[in-house]
């Protein structure tokens, strides 16, 4: 990806390129807030049409600078913690979850993240995405969630830490639900 | 002791300030009697200038009936200077410079009459000057704002008093602009900027600041450097509601983000009814209430904003 545009959306979100993701959430939710519709400190700057579309440049930013992170996740793999090297070192366990995967992939995925005994939180140490995305993936919360392109990373990397079977299914069977709710939506 | 002398060292003496804000009635001159109350109480000179021409009542907030001499008396009198229309004020420490009884013209005082005043400010023998703004943003309110050495922004957690505070910083930045732009005589590069305006897509000094580094890299850097030391500060009065306690730093947020104006919020000042009771007794409300919060909130802010910057 271009590294100006990415360091472009790093100066639109107040933030040094070196910021951590949760640093980079942080800024995101604090400038959605700002320019939401209720906010009184905007209120007299835009009309609607900006404000949306202002909206629209912090959401692509923000994704963004979140995709350049996935790709950046196989380097950092190097780095990882003392924590993080035990848990590589585990064999495999088979675990039973009754979600199934094709109906309810979301569901599916936090029941093997429960069973494997991680919190949200581990998961989005391990796969550089957000907690906040992560429970918008084990919830259906299409809303919350970024476009396709990034999305399918995610899945996949959060499909990786908690070791589901058949990966490539899984993500599939996530993004077509998605894309029918998106498509409903537009309706 | 020493420890407020060694903070205090490396600030100009007299350090100026201005205060302003856009809109009428958000507590611009409490807030410039409180913060000169609480330096004149902790020993340092200070004087309170009511710039506030053609509606200045600065001696009424400090309990004086009549004025003696005004501006409109140095306007009157070419021989006389800032210094001789000082008036003593009930209170240790602190003198006035009113502008009462001015003319009708004396709102437009003339260029001549405005640079005089200016200059002289600055050698008048005090630790602090406070310049009480009126509300507007005319070229006599913006050039006493960038004359100080801080700029300070007061609004209230109301839409109508946060739009004038807008409209203040983008007239108060565009007039700072325009005297860089003449000292480094570059003129017509602003010219053809603001020209092209709406084609370009210009709406804010971000923007602005954006095209012209992009027009000529050199010079634009220049006037972005001339530029950064405009940082004034902002104080939200009447804060009662919880979630307005953060509306500063937002507001701050928002100018940064959209107009590329920093601020610096040193905090925020509480409804304390006690304000009007103490202005209807036409006392101050330091005297009339020392512990009120009010009076907590105002000192906190002049503790942070004394501190050397940087």
């Amino acid at each position: 990806m271009d590294e100006d545009a990415i360091q472009l959306s790093f100066d639109r979100l107040g933030l040094s390129s070196q910021a951590s993701i949760r640093e980079v959430e942080r800024a995101y939710r604090e400038l959605c807030d700002l320019y939401s519709e209720e906010s009184l400190a905007t209120y007299s700057l835009m009309g609607y049409a900006e404000r949306q579309e202002k909206l629209e440049l912090l959401r692509t930013d923000y994704e963004r600078i979140l995709h350049s992170r996935l790709h950046r996740a196989p380097v950092a793999a190097n780095l990882q913690t003392a924590a993080d090297r035990q848990y590589s070192a585990l064999p495999a366990t088979i675990v039973c979850v009754d979600a199934d995967p094709g109906q309810d992939p979301g569901t599916f995925l936090q029941q093997m993240r429960e069973a494997r005994g991680l919190s949200l939180r581990d998961v989005a140490e391990r796969t550089k995405v957000g907690s906040f995305q992560l429970q918008g993936i084990e919830q259906h919360r299409f809303d919350v969630l970024p476009a396709p392109v990034y999305l399918r990373g995610f899945l996949k990397e959060f499909a990786r830490v908690v070791e589901a079977p058949d990966i490539e299914a899984l993500v599939d069977s996530f993004m077509v639900l998605y894309l029918n709710a998106r498509d409903g939506k537009m309706m | 002791m020493t420890g407020s002398v060694d903070l205090e060292h490396k600030a100009p003496r007299p350090r100026i300030w201005a205060i302003g804000g856009g809109k009428g009635g958000v507590g611009k001159s409490v807030f410039s009697t409180g913060m000169a109350m609480t330096l004149a109480q902790k020993g340092e000179r200070c004087i309170m200038l009511d710039a506030d021409l053609g509606g200045a009542n600065l001696h009424t907030f400090l309990g004086m009936s009549h004025p003696g001499r005004t501006l409109s008396d140095l306007f009157r009198n070419q021989s006389l200077g800032l210094k001789d229309i000082l008036l003593s004020t009930p209170f240790e420490n602190l003198w006035l410079i009113s502008g009462a009884r001015a003319m009708l013209d004396m709102a437009n005082p003339s260029y001549l009459q405005k640079m005089k005043v200016i200059r002289q400010i600055f050698s008048l023998n005090a630790d602090h000057i406070f310049i009480d703004l009126g509300a507007g943003s005319a070229f006599n309110v913006l050039d006493f704002f960038l004359a100080a050495h801080e700029g300070v922004v007061v609004v209230m957690p109301t839409p109508t008093s946060i739009e004038n505070a807008y409209h203040f910083l983008k007239a108060v930045y565009y007039r700072k602009l325009r005297k860089v732009v003449r000292e480094l005589k570059v003129e017509r590069l602003i010219d053809a900027a603001l020209s092209a305006k709406v084609k370009s897509g210009i709406r804010s000094p971000r923007d602005l600041m954006i095209d012209l580094q992009h027009r000529d890299p050199i010079i634009g850097e220049q006037i972005v450097r001339a530029m950064m030391p405009f940082r004034p500060r902002l104080i939200v009065n009447q804060v009662q509601r919880n979630e307005d306690r953060d509306l500063g730093k937002k507001i701050a947020l928002a100018c940064r983000d959209f107009f590329g104006i920093e601020m610096t919020v040193p905090g925020l000042i509480r409804t304390d009814e006690r304000v009007l009771m103490a202005l209807k007794s036409r006392r101050p409300v330091l005297e009339m209430f020392p512990n009120c919060p009010f009076a907590e909130d105002v000192r906190r802010i002049a503790q942070q904003m004394t501190r050397v910057r940087r």
